[in-house]
């Protein structure tokens, strides 16, 4: 319920266009209960009695000009209705998601990690738009039918009440039928819908693990084990179908006893001359066509509450999510750096308790080369993390020429500081575009330097449209040594004073990465560089070598101080290159 | 048109229930017409001659009426839910049987979520159509050609009346449905596109992050997002405009056929119980006309749906066993490529004259740089493809005259990325060999090093992996499928740059059980650490699609060429290092 009374106050904006909806639902409401009235004038005026007395005179051509007029008008604002509606909808989903998504774009690197991004895109899509049909659907059925339903009810019973009295009988029976047979259905149709959901999940995972399929041979014993699915799948349908035909079924017969007792009742009042058939004509009509379906309509709307609140909840859930790195009141930005950096005396823990950096002092000068070596899980991610500033440290301080991080702007900091991450991320657009991301004023020459830079604009003129070439799902595909080389000539762009690699695991071929070296070298020259290394080649020219070891430093020097220092570096360096050694010496 | 053809064949096996339907149907369509028909008979018959007894009977005829159509229109839908859904279910079930057959080259080329959709949505699509639309077009067929003949029979100037309004109608639909459709096909393109942007850049935040574009991206999407809205915007105005017009058209009808059936009554040409019952009628006429002509909108959607289904369906395997087959029960494991060349597409050869013979149990180390063609030599091994020219024979006797799945059952894979189903630990090892007891799981998971671990976990070996389950480091990954494929006790092992993804501690512990796993098989094995690459008893290197050099570690780096080539650049720097330590 709080998430409603939060609901209403974010409407609160569309104030005057829902009263406007809802004055133009009153109007069109009114202007769809004059036909039943229009058969009773007909009936009274035109039957067999009415005509032997000539002074009943019957005003066909303004019966005409009723109908007309008023399908006319219930036409003109019944657009004007619906353009209200959908406008409103729209601009609510449309404010909602600019909303959820700035909301998210502000949020840390840690949020993203632990949501899993269909569930975030569905918060957008999804989520947003069931609190559309709410708005659009439920709230405006809820006003639309109240009305009908009041008007005709009141209509009926001041023609006569013992009638209306005896065709409603049936009316409660009607109501409960339908909640006998819904409570069941919607049952079943849970337990399909998991089924489905299992099957789909089964089927992606078989699908794009093919492979293994295919090389034990287990074809046929997929496709048994996928017909149990589908016909347990089948049989609910079938379920669900019958059950909800025999509801219709139930639910027009329970109506058509209704309507018996109408005629016959009626019929009787008639006949006795206590009624006009004209009278029964409109009571006939309004029955059938005003009530039965209003009211169902009004009992489904708790459902679609029911749905709308789950997705409020995840809404708000998210909005109400802070990040967790925020600038300070009046932060100020970070003027050009000359790149030193300073650890001092830096902790770090993602959950309380369990420090994963614990007191790291490290000094670098602007423009060292830091190489982090250690096995994973000994914080090397996370230290580089800390200096861009996606969590902030839980004790003691990280300084960029002597600013304390976590007291100018973020996102001036960030621009001064470029990452390339062994996975490299590239956007569906031209190449151009995905390099220029790295400074979005950069001009057509300085694209064309950094992609010459990384060793990639050969590659790119290569292509087809050359720099206007797509790349992802509908344009060409790179190879890893190419998206990474766009990777570098995009950092290269944005021109850091402080750098941070990641360094891919290498199945690249060796000439790729001559080229990537290459590329690497020339990003590196002049700049801070922290670089997470596998290739030893990296690692010796580093002028600090720091090696971790569950969140501290064991060892920090060059490659020959630490080898000479005979510690846990020379130890991993002699396993490793072991191999290498031995030919050497042999 | 056809395919709708080829799908209507899929009732065939149905045809009884279909031809009850179809009756069905038509006993259905024939209730509307009969109630206003007692109207009539009340307003223009009992009422006025008082007739009590009348009275009673129409109470009875009604609620018979409904009592009769409630008996059939139940059994016709559960009839037609059930054909629907059966239909689905023998197109679902034959194209999955299908997709399994198809070799691993069309998946290759197409991406898992569209295979996909062609099982879920298109196949839903094909049942709404088949249980739905179909089913409405002929209804709606059938009162259309009723109703009429009834208007016509009953008072033939004032159907005429009536009918006069369809054609502006229709029309009216017309006219604006050619604006609409084009906006509704954009309105859902533009949707699409932006879920991938939405996607993308969700999956990217890492990159917007680091180069602080938060607000530049939210202003991008906010621009898609807005066009979408003014996109939403024109259709829905057009759409009610349609609507409306619509509204007042049908009204006009009403309005003619009143004031002329009213005009009528007044001469004592027609009484006003018949005018009730046409009003009645006509009500039930203009719907499905609208229907009628908006249902080949749903054929032509559905009709794509139809199209790509089949087309799937029409995908000929390209790889099927010989029809003489042979099935080799206990092969020994020699392999032998001759002269074999190798394209994906017939145009672009990869692998040009392979030639090797390997012997049982021998170890075959394979190099070369990437693109070389390294994963393409070994996976003509276990036939995954089909060869263009020469032959790959397998103790002796030619690939293609083995049936496949005695093949694959006796070879092994274990490649980079390690493929784990979301069931239990237990049952992923067991996926290879599904009668293979406890005990030779257990002792599976052992050889894998893997038995301790699993044990410390809650649930142990029934402890599910995937989404709601454990999530398992790429390691343990890694030793989860040497395990599964130590159970089948391969004759040939495949290893795919196993470990190129490992850090080397946990490197070590997986080359523990690759090298348990190895043991007596022939195995194939492409890798880029020296030290296993030492260890094969042969190595072959393959550089352009050839093998350039065949030999042993100490052979090949004594001469020059390209594994020289490779072994240097990749040690160099190692060498020139522990040179200077060693004089340091």
């Amino acid at each position: 319920m709080q998430n409603f009374r939060r609901f209403i106050k974010e409407l609160r904006a569309y104030g005057r266009i829902m009263l406007l909806s809802v004055f133009l639902t009153l109007i069109t409401a009114t202007l769809s209960l004059p036909p039943p009235l229009v058969v009773k004038y007909l009936t009274d005026h035109l039957s067999t009695g009415a005509l032997q007395n000539p002074s009943l005179r019957v005003n066909l051509i303004g019966i005409f000009g009723l109908l007309l007029g008023t399908a006319c008008l219930s036409a003109f604002f019944g657009y004007w209705l619906s353009v209200c509606l959908t406008y409103l909808g729209q601009r609510f989903k449309l404010d909602m998601r600019r909303k959820l998504y700035a909301h998210m774009q502000t949020l840390s690197l840690g949020f993203f990690e632990k949501s899993q991004t269909g569930k975030l895109m569905s918060n957008i899509t999804n989520d947003v738009a069931a609190l559309d049909q709410l708005l659009s659907g439920s709230l405006i059925t809820i006003v639309q039918d109240t009305v009908t339903l009041t008007a005709v009810l009141c209509i009926l019973l001041y023609q006569n009440w013992q009638l209306t009295l005896v065709a409603l009988i049936v009316y409660p029976i009607y109501i409960l039928n339908y909640l006998a047979f819904i409570g069941k259905i919607k049952f079943t149709h849970h337990e399909m819908r998991e089924q489905r959901d299992m099957m789909y999940g089964d089927l992606q995972e078989k699908l794009s693990g093919v492979q293994v399929v295919k090389s034990y041979a287990k074809e046929r014993f997929e496709v048994r084990q996928f017909i149990g699915e589908t016909r347990s799948i089948m049989d609910l349908n079938v379920r669900i179908g019958g059950m909800s035909t025999g509801l219709w079924t139930v639910a027009e017969l329970i109506g058509a006893i209704g309507t018996a007792l109408l005629l016959w009742y009626g019929g009787r009042e008639v006949i006795r001359g206590t009624m006009t058939a004209g009278s029964l004509m409109a009571f006939y009509g309004y029955i059938g066509g005003y009530l039965y379906g209003p009211t169902l309509r009004l009992i489904q709307i708790n459902d679609q509450i029911a749905r709308a609140n789950a997705a409020l909840w995840r809404i708000f859930k998210t909005l109400d999510m802070q990040p967790n790195v925020n600038d300070v009141p009046n932060a100020q930005p970070l003027p050009p750096i000359q790149g030193s950096v300073h650890y001092d005396h830096v902790w770090f823990e993602y959950e309380p308790g369990q420090p994963v950096i614990k007191g790291i002092n490290l000094e670098v000068k602007a423009g060292e080369m830091v190489a982090f070596v250690g096995q994973s899980g000994s914080g090397k991610t996370t230290l580089i993390n800390l200096l861009q500033r996606h969590y902030d440290v839980t004790d003691g301080k990280i300084l960029v020429d002597g600013h304390d991080i976590r007291e100018v702007q973020l996102a001036s900091l960030r621009q001064q500081v470029g990452v390339v991450i062994q996975e490299t991320i590239l956007f569906n657009t031209t190449l151009r575009e995905n390099i220029r991301y790295g400074k979005l004023d950069a001009t057509e020459e300085q694209i064309i330097a950094a992609a010459r830079a990384a060793n990639i604009h050969h590659v790119i003129e290569a292509q087809p449209k050359g720099y206007d070439t797509k790349i992802g799902e509908d344009g060409t595909k790179l190879s890893g040594g190419e998206k990474q080389r766009i990777a570098i000539a995009r950092a290269l762009l944005s021109d850091p004073r402080i750098l941070i690699l990641d360094e891919a695991t290498s199945s690249l071929d060796s000439e790729t990465e001559a080229l990537i070296q290459e590329a690497l070298d020339r990003l590196l020259a002049g700049r801070t560089s922290f670089v997470i290394a596998h290739r030893l080649s990296t690692i010796v020219k580093a002028d600090k070598i720091v090696v971790m070891e569950k969140g501290i430093i064991r060892e920090v020097g060059s490659h020959d101080e630490l080898l000479a220092l005979d510690g846990v570096y020379a130890g991993l360096y002699n396993q490793q290159f072991k191999v290498a050694l031995e030919e050497h010496a042999a | 048109m056809d395919q709708i053809g080829r799908l209507l064949g899929y009732l065939k096996p149905y045809r009884k229930q279909v031809v009850l339907a179809v009756f069905l149907l038509l006993c259905v369509t024939c209730t509307p017409i009969a109630m206003p028909l007692v109207v009539r008979y009340t307003i223009d018959d009992v009422l006025p001659h008082k007739q009590w007894n009348a009275l009673n009977h129409v109470f009875w005829m009604i609620i018979g009426l409904y009592a009769v159509r409630g008996g059939i229109s139940f059994a016709l839908n559960y009839l037609l839910g059930w054909l629907g859904q059966r239909v689905v279910f023998d197109l679902r079930f034959q194209s999955y049987r299908h997709l399994n057959r198809l070799s691993l080259s069309y998946y290759d080329t197409r991406q898992t979520g569209k295979i996909m959709a062609r099982l879920t949505g298109d196949i839903d699509t094909i049942q709404y159509m088949v249980s739905g639309g179909f089913v409405t077009f002929l209804a709606d067929v059938f009162s259309v050609i009723v109703l009429l003949v009834v208007l016509f029979l009953m008072q033939w100037k004032l159907a005429i009346a009536a009918v006069c309004v369809i054609p502006f109608y229709v029309l009216n639909y017309k006219l604006f449905i050619r604006h609409i459709r084009p906006l509704s096909e954009k309105l859902r393109e533009r949707w699409d596109a932006l879920l991938g942007i939405l996607w993308e850049k969700l999956v990217g935040i890492t990159v917007v992050k680091a180069f602080a574009r938060e607000e530049f991206e939210t202003d991008n999407v906010m621009q898609t997002i807005k066009d979408n809205f003014d996109l939403a915007m024109t259709q829905m105005k057009l759409n009610r405009k349609l609507g409306a017009f619509a509204q007042v058209i049908r009204a006009l009808g009403t309005g003619l056929v009143l004031w002329y059936g009213g005009a009528l009554i007044l001469k004592r040409q027609m009484q006003i119980g018949e005018l009730l019952a046409f009003n009645g009628w006509i009500a039930s006429l203009y719907d499905p006309a609208v229907r009628l002509v908006d249902f080949n909108v749903t054929l032509q959607w559905a009709g794509a749906a139809v199209d790509r289904v089949f087309e799937t369906l029409d995908t000929r395997p390209e790889i099927v066993d010989a029809p003489n087959a042979i099935s080799v029960q206990e092969m020994r494991g020699a392999v032998e490529f001759q002269d074999v060349n190798f394209g994906y597409d017939g145009e672009h050869p990869v692998l040009h004259d392979i030639n090797l013979k390997v012997n049982p149990g021998e170890m075959i180390a394979v190099v070369g740089p990437s693109g070389a063609g390294k994963t393409t030599f070994i996976n003509l091994i276990a036939r995954f493809y089909d060869i263009q020219h020469g032959k790959v024979l397998i103790d002796g006797i030619d690939l293609k005259q083995i049936r496949l799945e005695s093949i694959r059952r006796q070879i092994g894979i274990v490649s980079q990325e390690s493929l784990l189903f979301s069931v239990p630990l237990k049952e992923n090892i067991r996926y290879g060999r599904k009668d293979a007891t406890d005990i030779e799981v257990l002792q599976a998971a052992k050889h894998a090093d893997l038995h301790e671990f699993i044990l410390n976990l809650p649930q142990g070996y029934d402890t599910k992996i995937g989404e709601d389950g454990i999530k398992l480091s790429v390691g343990q990954k890694q030793r989860m499928s040497i395990a599964r494929a130590t159970l089948t006790d391969p004759r040939i092992l495949i290893l795919d740059d196993a470990t190129s993804a490992l850090d080397s501690k946990t490197e070590a512990n997986v080359q523990m059980a690759l090298e348990r796993l190895l043991k007596g098989r022939t195995s194939f094995v492409i890798a880029h650490r020296l030290s296993t690459i030492m260890n094969a008893d042969r190595i072959v290197v393959i550089d352009g699609g050839r093998i350039v050099d065949v030999g042993t570690h100490s052979e090949l780096v004594a001469r020059p060429g390209v594994y020289q080539n490779l072994y240097n650049e990749q040690y160099k720097s190692a060498r020139e290092h522990s040179l200077e330590a060693l004089l340091a």
